[in-house]
């Protein structure tokens, strides 16, 4: 079982993701159970934001008699673009879900005109 | 020894070529960035769930992400171990744009066997970071004892 492990390289979870704006927020939903608060790694390099997640519960001691829930690390890299603010993002989790907000930078939002 | 140029041999059986493909196009699709069996309706409504037996009790893992302890309906009848919940949906506003839609909402139900030596007097259940984990404790004649070896 060890000598399993060392071989292969943790296996990749790519987690369910819901994206949609509303009033100049983005946000960004993604299933995520199993990770807790501290196993997040979430950073903007340049133009990327990389969201991992540590799954560490998923390995329990014991006999499987059942296996269906997958091991390893959440992993999702999205491309932001020139409207988004890099600033201004903010992170939060309940019951397994990832919920990361993305604000629009004001100079990108549309903008009314009246006409006169 | 001389060098050949490879040539895939041609296969001998049909369904070996199907194999084949299949496993190339499994390959493909691993390339995308679909998301695996990691949200909760994967997997024909029903969440993935994990049975470990240990020593003393049986543990049942699955994965509920959004779903609230109020949603969760949890039952025990003798070896039968149930799990009915809904997700529900965020609040949703009027003006806003949705991109793209993995996570879904709606009801959902599970029931897993348990082996006979589970008693289902001593449940208990917690849910945390969308997993919920029940503990069900083996039936006291079930557990494994030791005896001590009295000798003269």
């Amino acid at each position: 079982m060890d000598k399993r492990k060392e071989i292969s390289a943790p296996r990749t979870i790519v987690p369910a993701c819901s994206i949609s704006e509303d009033s100049g927020v983005v946000t960004l939903s993604l299933e995520m159970p199993g990770v807790q608060k501290e196993g997040f790694e979430i950073k903007i390099e340049g133009n990327e934001l990389s969201i991992v997640g540590e799954r560490r519960d998923a390995e329990a001691r014991g006999r499987y008699l059942l296996r269906e829930r997958r091991t390893g690390a959440y992993r999702k890299l999205f491309t932001l673009d020139e409207t988004i603010s890099r600033d201004k993002v903010d992170a939060s989790l309940a019951n397994g879900i990832l919920t990361v907000k993305l604000e629009i930078k004001e100079a990108a939002k549309p903008k009314r005109i009246e006409i006169r | 020894m001389e060098l050949m140029k490879w040539e895939r041999p041609a296969p001998t059986d049909l369904w070996e070529a199907f194999d084949g493909l299949r496993g190339e196009m499994d390959r493909a699709l691993d390339l995308f960035r679909v998301p695996d069996a990691a949200g909760l309706f994967d997997r024909t409504t029903a969440p993935a769930v994990d049975v470990v037996e240990t020593e003393d009790e049986f543990l049942v893992y699955a994965d509920l992400p959004g779903v609230d302890k109020g949603d969760l309906e949890l039952s025990v009848t003798g070896s039968l171990v149930s799990i009915k919940g809904e997700k529900k949906a965020e609040r949703e506003s009027d003006k806003r744009k949705v991109f793209r839609k993995e996570t879904w909402k709606g009801a959902f139900s599970r029931t897993i066997v348990l082996p006979a030596q589970a008693d289902p007097e001593k449940v208990s259940a917690e849910l945390r970071d969308g997993v919920l984990a029940v503990r069900v404790a083996k039936r006291e004649e079930a557990k494994a004892r030791t005896i001590a070896v009295k000798a003269d």
